[in-house]
C-alpha cells in the first residue's frame, strides 16, 4: 500500500501560489512561458492530495478560502488602481482588458483547484469556483467603477449620435460586461446602464425634436424621426444588447412622435391635410408607417383622411349641381350627362382614395372604415333632386342600353359594372336603386334595347352577391320571363299555322310576363283601333289553350308597331309605339282632329296625349301638321294628317320619350317600405312579445338596413298603425312598452 | 238608531234617502266612513252586496217613459226629457259620467239593459233619487282614477259606431268639456294645432296617450322626451309649439 506523504498545507499552498504569480505576471504582459502540462498537472494534484487527504490534513475549506483571497488580493493591488487612473474611454479600454484577463484568471485557477468544484461545494451548497471568481470581480471593480462606466458609454452614444465616429466594438465589450456580470440575470446591465441610457435618450431625443418641430416641415421632420429610428436600432445591433431594442424605440418614438402627434399632423402648409390635397403618397406613406407604431397614432390621421375624402366627394356634389342648374329648363327632370359624368367622378374618385388605402395605409382598418363613412356622407346627397340611387341606376342603364352614351370595350365595361355595385354598398336607400333599375331593365328589355346579355347577367350576378338573392330575384324573372316568351311564341306561330281560321290580320308578336317580377305599370283602357282588337282576341283564345288559370292583362304603353305611311311622295315604314299607332290610325277616317277628339277617340289621359301628340308633330319627323304650329301641344290644337312628309330613309322609327317615372318610383318604393317595416315590427315583437319603444325602434332600423335607412318618424307611425289594427298594444302601466296580441 | 246623536240620526236619514240603502247597512257604512258622506259613498258604492236591489219596477217604469215609440231604446228625444226630468242639461258632462256608469255604447242613446243596468248599479230607481245623485256624479270626475276611465270610455262613446277613429270636430269638442273640467294650459294650442295641421280622425292610441301628455308633461316641455314612444301627432304638436316660440320658456301661467 503506497502511504501518501501529508501535505503540508503551507507548503502545499506556498507551491500554489508560485503557481498564482506566474499566472499573474502572464496576465500582467511579462514575457513568461506559459505553463507547461507538467506545471498543470502539479498543480492541480496539489489541490487534489491537500483535499483527499485524512483529516486533520483535509484543507478543502481552506483552499476554497484561499481561492477567494487570491483573487481579493489581485484585485485590490493591481486592478483598482489601474482603472481609477484612467478615465472616459481609456478607461473602458482599461476595463474590457481587467475584464478579460480576470476570465483568464478564472478559468486557470479553476482549473487548478478544480477538485473542490467536484465534491466539496455541494456538499458545502457553496457557490462554484466560476462564481466565486465572478462575483469578486463584481463586488470590487464593478460596483466600484460601475457608474462612471456608464456615464462614460453614454456619452460616446451622444457622440456617436452627433455625427462622431467612435469605437462600436470598444462598447460592445464594455456592455458585454454589463451582461455577462449578472451571470444569467439581465439585472445589472438593465439598472445599471439601460435605465439611464433610456433616460439619456429621452432628454436627447426632446431636445431635438422641440427644435425640429419648429423650424421643419411636417414631411422633412418625419424622414428625420424615420432616420433616427433606423440609426437607433442599427446601434442595438451595433453594441447594445437586443433586450434594448423595444424600449429603446418606444422611447424615441414617444419623444420624436407621440409628443408632438398633433402639432405635427396639424402643420399649416405641411401637415395631413396638406399632403392629402398635395397627393404626397411618399409622405403619407411614411406617416403611416411611423403613426402607426404609437398608441393612438393612426386615429387623427384616418380621421384627416375620412375628412378629406367627404371634402373632395362633396365638391362633386356641389360641381355637379352647378352644371345641372345651367341646364335649359325643359330638360331639367331628366337625368342627364352631367349626373352621369358625376357617377364616373365618383367612381373614379373611390378607384384614387381606394388605392391610397392599399398603397399608403397598407389596408388597415381604420382607413378602410374612414373612406366608408366618407362616402356614406356624400354618396347619400343627391344631385340636384335626383337621389344618388337614381343616377346610379341611370348610369347602368347608359351602359347597357344600345346606343348608350358610354362606348368602352367589353372588359371595361365589366370593370365598370364592377365598380358601380361596389358604390351601391355606400348608398343607405337600396331598395330605391333597384326599383329604378328594375324599371329601366324592363325598358331595355322590352324595347329590346339591351346591348349584350351577357353584360346584363353579369351585373345581376354582381348584385347577388352584395346584396342578397332576394335584391335580385324579381331581375332575374324578367329576364327568364323573355326567354320563356320567345318559346310561347313559338308555340303562337304554330298554333295559327294549324288554325287558319285563328288569323289576326297582322303580324302578331306577344311577350307574356309574370305580374310579380315586373314594375307595376297603369294600364290604360286604350280604344284599340278594330285591326288589332281581333289580334287580341285570337292570341287570348291560344293562351286559353295553354292554361285555363292566368288572366292577361294588356300593357299597351310598351307596345310596338310598324306601320305603313302612304305618303304622297312614297310609302315610308313607320316604327311607333302602339299608342302612337292607334293615334295614326284614327287619320284613316278623318283628316282632321281636335286634340279633344283624340282624347276622347284613344281614352287616354292629358299627360299620355301630349306627349305622343308631340312626338307625331313636333318632333323630328312632323307625320302630323299641327295647328297653330307652335312647339307646345296645347288642349285647342287641331291635328291633320302630314301627306307631304317625306325622308330619304324607308323606315323611321319615331322615338317616343317616356314619361317621368320618378314620382311613382319613389311612390312605389314608399309603400314597399310601409310593407317592409310593418312586417319587420311584426316579427320582432311576435318573438319578443314585450319590448321596449326604443328598442323596437333600433331592432326595426337593424333589421332593415341592408335595404333602406327607415326614418324613425315612419316607423313611429308604423306602429301606431299597427295598434289600431289590434296587432299590439301599450302596456297599461309603462306608454313605452308594447306588447304583441296574438 | 236609539244610540246615535241627532246628527247622526240625520245623516242617516238623508243616506237611506239618496242611496236606497236600509238603515241597517246606512248606519254601517256611515260608522265605517267616520260620519263623512263623501267616504261613505264610495264604500257603499265600491260594496254592490250593500246596496238593497233598487226596485226594479219603478226603473222599468222610468225607461218606458223615455223609450223611444217606435224602437226598444231611448233615442234622442227621451234623453231631452230625461235630462229635463233631472235638471241637466243635455251638454252637461255629467251625462257623459251617467253614460258611463250605464256602459253606454254610443252617444245619444241608451239601449234598455243600459239604461236600467246603469241605474241599478246606481242604485236610483226614482227621478228624485236621480236629481240627488248629481253632485255626487259630478265630484266623480275630480277623482283622478275615474276621470281617466271616464276619458278613456270617452273615446268609444263619441266615435262612431263602425268607426275605429273618432272624428276631429267630434274629438275637439269633448276635449274643450272633459278639459273644462281638468284645466290643461296647452290645450286651446293642440286644437288650433289639429285644426290647422291634422285635419283628420283621433286614433284611439292619441285619444289616450294625449290624456297622459296633458298630466305628465308641463306646459314648458321641458320633461318632453323627443326619443319617446308618444305618437308621433304629439311629437308633431311639439314641434309645432316649439316653432311658434310656445316651447321651453318659463313665462307661463297656470293653474294646476
Amino acid at each position: 500500500m503506497n502511504q501518501r506523504e501529508i501535505i503540508d498545507f503551507h507548503e502545499g499552498w506556498k507551491f500554489m501560489q508560485n503557481g498564482i504569480t506566474k499566472l499573474k505576471s502572464i496576465l500582467e504582459g511579462a514575457a513568461e512561458t506559459h505553463f507547461t502540462s507538467e506545471e498543470h498537472i502539479m498543480l492541480y494534484t496539489t489541490i487534489y492530495n491537500m483535499c483527499t487527504q485524512k483529516p486533520p490534513h483535509d484543507y478543502s475549506q481552506q483552499l476554497y478560502d484561499k481561492y477567494k483571497e487570491s483573487f481579493h488580493e489581485y484585485i485590490t493591488s493591481s486592478v483598482l488602481p489601474s482603472l481609477k487612473e484612467r478615465h472616459d474611454e481609456f478607461m473602458l479600454r482599461e476595463l474590457v482588458r481587467r475584464w478579460q484577463n480576470h476570465q483568464v484568471m478564472a478559468r486557470w485557477l479553476s482549473r487548478f483547484f478544480f477538485y473542490l468544484d467536484r465534491y466539496f461545494i455541494s456538499r458545502r451548497s457553496l457557490p462554484p469556483l466560476m462564481e466565486v471568481g465572478l462575483t469578486c470581480f463584481r463586488e470590487l471593480v464593478y460596483q466600484e467603477v460601475k457608474v462612471k462606466v456608464r456615464d462614460a458609454v453614454i456619452s460616446l452614444i451622444d457622440r456617436e449620435r452627433e455625427g462622431e465616429q467612435i469605437d462600436r466594438a470598444l462598447l460592445k465589450n464594455v456592455l458585454d460586461i454589463f451582461v455577462e456580470i449578472g451571470n444569467g440575470l439581465m439585472d445589472f446591465y438593465e439598472k445599471d446602464f439601460e435605465d439611464a441610457m433610456l433616460k439619456d435618450t429621452g432628454a436627447y431625443y426632446s431636445r431635438k425634436a422641440s427644435n425640429w418641430i419648429v423650424d421643419d416641415s411636417c414631411p422633412d421632420y418625419m424622414l428625420k424621426a424615420e432616420n433616427c429610428l433606423r440609426r437607433e436600432k442599427e446601434r442595438v445591433s451595433h453594441y447594445l444588447h437586443s433586450s434594448s431594442e423595444t424600449k429603446l424605440l418606444e422611447k424615441v418614438q414617444h419623444e420624436l412622435l407621440f409628443v408632438y402627434a398633433t402639432q405635427l399632423l396639424e402643420k399649416e402648409q405641411s401637415g395631413c391635410h396638406a399632403l392629402l390635397m398635395d397627393e404626397k403618397v411618399e409622405d403619407l406613406s411614411r406617416m403611416y408607417r411611423l403613426f402607426s407604431k404609437i398608441s393612438g397614432g393612426l386615429e387623427p390621421v384616418s380621421n384627416t383622411f375620412k375628412q378629406h375624402v367627404t371634402a373632395e366627394g362633396s365638391a362633386l356634389v356641389k360641381q355637379a349641381e352647378d352644371a345641372v342648374s345651367q341646364k335649359k329648363t325643359d330638360k331639367k327632370d331628366v337625368v342627364g350627362v352631367q349626373e352621369q359624368v358625376f357617377v364616373r367622378k365618383v367612381i373614379d374618385l373611390h378607384d384614387k382614395f381606394m388605392a391610397y388605402v392599399n398603397n399608403c395605409f397598407l389596408n388597415h382598418t381604420l382607413f378602410h372604415k374612414a373612406l366608408k363613412d366618407a362616402f356614406e356622407v356624400f354618396c347619400n346627397k343627391g344631385v340636384a333632386g335626383s337621389s344618388n340611387a337614381e343616377l346610379l341606376a341611370t348610369f347602368c342603364d347608359n351602359i347597357l342600353k344600345k346606343g348608350g352614351s358610354e362606348k368602352l370595350s367589353d372588359e371595361a365595361i365589366e370593370e365598370t359594372l364592377e365598380k358601380v355595385v361596389k358604390l351601391l354598398a355606400y348608398i343607405g336607400d337600396k331598395d330605391l336603386f333597384a326599383e329604378f333599375y328594375r324599371k329601366k331593365l324592363a325598358r331595355r328589355l322590352l324595347f329590346n334595347k339591351s346591348a349584350n346579355d351577357d353584360h346584363e347577367r353579369s351585373i345581376l350576378t354582381k348584385l347577388k352577391q352584395q346584396c342578397g338573392g332576394q335584391f335580385t330575384s324579381k331581375m332575374e324573372g324578367m329576364v327568364t320571363d323573355l326567354t320563356l316568351a320567345r318559346e310561347n311564341q313559338t308555340h303562337f306561330e304554330e298554333y295559327l299555322n294549324n288554325n287558319p281560321t285563328a288569323n289576326p290580320g297582322i303580324d302578331l308578336t306577344v311577350t307574356v310576363l309574370t305580374t310579380g317580377f315586373w314594375p307595376s305599370y297603369k294600364s290604360f283602357d286604350l280604344n284599340l283601333p278594330v285591326e288589332m282588337v281581333k289580334c287580341i282576341e285570337v292570341f287570348k283564345e291560344f293562351y286559353e289553350t295553354k292554361t285555363k288559370h292566368r288572366k292577361l292583362t294588356w300593357i299597351y304603353s310598351f307596345g310596338t308597331c310598324n306601320v305603313n305611311g302612304k305618303f304622297e311622295s312614297k310609302t315610308i315604314e313607320l316604327v311607333v309605339t302602339t299608342h302612337q299607332a292607334a293615334a295614326l290610325l284614327l287619320f284613316n277616317t278623318s283628316n282632321r282632329l281636335s286634340y279633344q277628339e283624340i282624347m276622347a277617340q284613344l281614352n287616354l289621359s292629358d299627360e299620355d296625349v301630349v306627349r305622343l301628340l308631340h312626338s307625331l308633330s313636333c318632333a323630328k319627323y312632323k307625320i302630323l301638321n299641327k295647328e297653330p304650329s307652335t312647339k307646345v301641344i296645347s288642349p285647342n290644337d287641331v291635328f291633320e294628317f302630314n301627306g307631304k312628309f317625306t325622308d330619304k330613309m324607308r323606315h323611321i322609327k319615331i322615338h317616343l320619350p317616356p314619361g317621368d317615372e320618378k314620382k311613382k318610383v319613389i311612390e312605389d318604393v314608399d309603400k314597399d317600405r310601409r310593407y317592409a317595416i310593418d312586417a319587420s315590427i311584426i316579427r320582432i315583437m311576435k318573438s319578443r312579445k314585450v319590448l321596449g319603444y326604443q328598442q323596437l325602434v333600433s331592432e326595426c332600423v337593424e333589421q332593415l338596413s341592408r335595404m333602406f335607412k327607415p326614418d324613425v318618424k315612419a316607423i313611429k307611425k308604423r306602429i301606431e298603425d299597427l295598434i289600431t289594427r289590434d296587432y299590439l298594444e301599450r302596456d297599461k302601466d309603462n306608454a313605452n312598452l308594447f306588447k304583441y296580441l296574438a | 238608531m236609539n244610540k246615535l246623536g241627532r246628527g247622526q240620526r240625520d245623516k242617516v236619514q238623508q243616506f237611506m234617502l239618496i242611496t236606497g240603502a236600509s238603515e241597517k247597512v246606512a248606519i254601517q257604512v256611515l260608522k265605517a266612513s267616520d260620519w263623512q258622506f263623501e267616504g261613505a259613498f264610495d264604500i257603499f258604492y265600491s260594496h254592490p252586496h250593500l246596496k238593497s236591489v233598487a226596485d226594479t219596477r219603478h226603473i222599468e217604469e222610468l225607461y218606458n217613459r223615455y223609450k223611444d215609440p217606435y224602437a226598444d231604446m231611448i233615442l234622442a228625444d227621451g234623453i231631452t226629457l230625461l235630462c229635463n226630468d233631472i235638471q241637466v242639461d243635455p251638454q252637461d258632462i255629467v251625462m257623459l259620467v251617467i253614460s258611463w256608469h250605464m256602459k253606454a255604447a254610443t252617444m245619444c242613446e241608451f239601449s234598455k239593459q243600459e239604461f236600467v243596468g246603469g241605474l241599478q248599479s246606481m242604485g236610483i230607481d226614482s227621478l228624485e233619487k236621480f236629481r240627488e245623485r248629481i253632485p255626487f256624479l259630478r265630484a266623480e270626475l275630480r277623482d283622478e282614477l275615474k276621470f281617466r276611465e271616464i276619458y278613456n270610455f270617452a273615446f268609444g262613446w263619441a266615435k262612431e259606431k263602425g268607426q275605429k277613429s273618432l272624428a276631429l270636430d267630434t274629438a275637439i269638442g269633448m276635449w274643450q268639456l272633459l278639459f273644462a273640467e281638468k284645466q290643461w294650459p296647452l290645450e286651446d294650442h293642440w286644437c288650433q294645432f289639429l285644426q290647422a295641421r291634422h285635419n283628420k280622425a283621433i286614433s284611439r292610441d292619441t285619444w289616450s296617450q294625449l290624456l297622459e301628455f296633458s298630466r305628465t308633461i308641463d306646459p314648458g316641455l321641458i320633461n318632453y322626451d323627443p326619443e319617446g314612444a308618444w305618437p308621433y301627432l304629439i311629437d308633431e304638436f311639439v314641434e309645432y309649439l316649439n316653432e311658434n316660440g310656445k316651447g321651453k320658456t318659463s313665462e307661463w301661467n297656470y293653474t294646476k
